[in-house]
């Protein structure tokens, strides 16, 4: 107990030393811009000037301040990149179900899966715009996609994981294939489907974000753009990049939590 | 009640050959086993490790595929048996469904063969006491040491009352303390409701103790090397373990074995 706790106290530490190094080679790196580059916050500003740019009233385009762009279009894109990992999530559950049932749906579809995967969503997105002439749908999609093939293989990977002896007790009771699912397969394959949505919500959002760039209008890519070509303040992009940032761990610890409320035993084992 | 003369589970000529990876032929689990088990009785498969004790009780349980060979059961096959959910399974090791709590664990079979909620409360209550885990109800399997993981793979089959009560070395993980007392338990439940018990164990005393029947099984390859009956009185205790007759019994089935090494 003591050895575990301090284990996760090591662990902080650890995290808390590299984020003061990291402001420290930032800090450093953002002082040697300011006295070479012509206009240094363009490369490397300080982060006390993206602080206040956050804290700023000053309007930076349509009566909005800086953060107030970042968050209304994050609004935008987070939405969708929400609606598609929900869509994707639920397509890999019951593909990987599918799958695991029949040998062929395995055979027949796990060669598509690893070839959408490789391709890379610079290449895709531009295809499903085409197609949907939609970007909200689109951002719907890629995000979907994207969270689709991990939460799928992880699955499988776990339905495929459940020991003999456990099926052969389910077995000797002559379990309908329903039991042997609820009750055996799907609990067994949790802490998989997990691991794969941690991989897949960060890599959602990412994903939206860079369908946004693709048309004008509005969301957190498109201001992220404009920002780079100075269409407004540049301190829009230093904050949609941090703002990313923390919501992209924000969905991956949402995930460990969801993971912890559906599984109450490694909770005890927290707690122990 | 059962009729105690008629034969339950009967097997003859029994083959099991695994593929052997490392040169290309069979192992044989079991060659040619035969054995006529009555109905109602407690008998006990002994013998040393890997001469095939597991590979029978799961051919019989229609867990495990066999080469040649009739197994009936009460003129039905393993397979038929099965699928009328009339066998209960203790595992070699607990085979716990590690996301579910103790009481859950125990419920389980009851739930998939379609018990009532009430009837599996009370059951559940009934088991736990018996095998000393009712405090631990609500724990899950990692918080408990093996032998108590052990009494819970128990408990969940002795809850689910089965027609034929198939035990893989329930207690060699426990504690001579618990052990003795759990012996007992599993007389008197048997006593009460006369199901067929096919108990396995490498512990000789054990064998002697429990079982009408000690079926010997010698290894390389898998058979019945002799069946020794137990006619010791019952209700048995623990004190008839003292008697010159149960001496004497044990040293039968010891010499039963050394038939083969010698
Ligand atoms: N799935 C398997 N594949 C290949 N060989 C097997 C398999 N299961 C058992 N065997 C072999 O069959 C023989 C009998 O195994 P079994 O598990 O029935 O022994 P056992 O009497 O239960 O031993 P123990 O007391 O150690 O549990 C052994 O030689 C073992 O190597
Ligand atoms: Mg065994």
């Amino acid at each position: 107990m003591t050895e575990a706790r301090k284990n996760s106290l090591t662990d902080k530490l650890v995290i808390i030393v590299w984020i003061i190094a990291l402001i420290i080679v930032w800090e450093i790196g953002a002082s040697v811009v300011e006295k070479t580059k012509r206009s240094p916050q363009n490369v490397l500003p300080h982060l006390s000037q993206i602080v206040e740019s956050v804290f700023s009233d000053k309007m930076v385009s349509n009566k909005q301040t800086a953060f107030q762009i970042v968050i209304t279009n994050a609004g935008i894109t987070l939405l969708r990149a929400g609606i598609g990992f929900l869509y994707g999530a639920g397509a890999g559950f019951l593909l990987a179900l599918a799958m695991h049932r029949f040998i062929t749906v395995e055979k027949a579809t796990f060669p598509y899966l690893m070839m959408i995967q490789m391709i890379p969503i610079l290449g895709m997105a531009p295809i499903v715009l085409a197609i949907t002439q939609d970007i909200n749908k689109s951002r719907i999609i890629i995000a979907a996609i994207l969270t689709f093939y991990p939460v799928a293989t992880n699955m499988l990977d776990g339905l495929k994981s459940v020991e003999k002896e456990k099926y052969d007790l389910m077995r000797s009771l002559a379990a309908s294939n329903w039991n042997i699912y609820t009750k055996l397969l799907i609990p067994t394959s949790i802490p998989y489907i997990f691991s794969g949505l941690k991989i897949a919500a960060p890599m959602a959002i990412t994903a939206s974000i860079l369908v946004d760039t693709l048309q004008g209008g509005a969301g957190l890519g498109t201001m992220l753009s404009q920002s780079l070509k100075h269409a407004m303040s540049i301190y829009v992009f230093w904050q949609i990049v941090f703002f990313s940032a923390t919501v992209g761990i924000l969905s991956y610890k949402l995930m460990s939590f969801a993971e912890k409320i559906f599984s109450p035993h490694e909770r005890a084992k927290g707690a122990r | 009640m059962a009729n105690a003369n008629e034969t339950e589970i009967n097997i003859k000529g029994l083959c099991v050959n695994f593929p052997d990876k490392d040169n290309g032929g069979d192992i044989q689990a079991l060659k040619d086993v035969n054995l006529a088990i009555k109905e109602g009785s407690f008998v006990s498969l002994l013998g040393p490790s890997g001469c095939g004790k597991t590979t029978l009780l799961r051919s019989i349980a229609d867990l495990q595929d066999i080469s040649s060979g009739i197994i009936s059961v009460k003129g039905k096959t393993p397979k038929e048996t099965r699928l009328s959910q009339q066998y209960g399974i203790v595992f070699q090791s607990p085979v716990l469904y590690e996301w579910r709590t103790v009481r859950r664990n125990i419920c389980m079979p009851m739930e998939v063969i379609g018990l009532p909620k009430e009837e599996r409360t009370r059951r559940v209550d009934e088991v736990l006491e018996l095998v000393g885990l009712t405090e631990f109800g609500r724990k899950y399997p990692h918080q408990l040491s093996g032998g108590m993981q052990q009494r819970v793979g128990i408990a969940r089959a002795l809850a689910l009352d089965p027609e034929i009560l198939l035990m893989d070395e329930p207690f060699s993980a426990l504690d001579e303390f618990t052990k003795e007392k759990l012996q007992i338990d599993l007389l008197s439940i048997w006593q009460k409701t006369k199901k067929t018990i096919l108990f396995v164990t490498h512990n000789i005393q054990e064998s002697v103790f429990l079982s009408d029947d000690v079926v010997v099984l010698s290894p390389h390859p898998g058979r019945v090397s002799a069946v020794v009956n137990i006619g010791l009185k019952r209700p048995r205790d623990l004190a008839i373990r003292e008697t010159a007759e149960f001496a004497a019994l044990v040293s039968k089935v010891r010499h039963s074995f050394e038939g083969i090494y010698e």
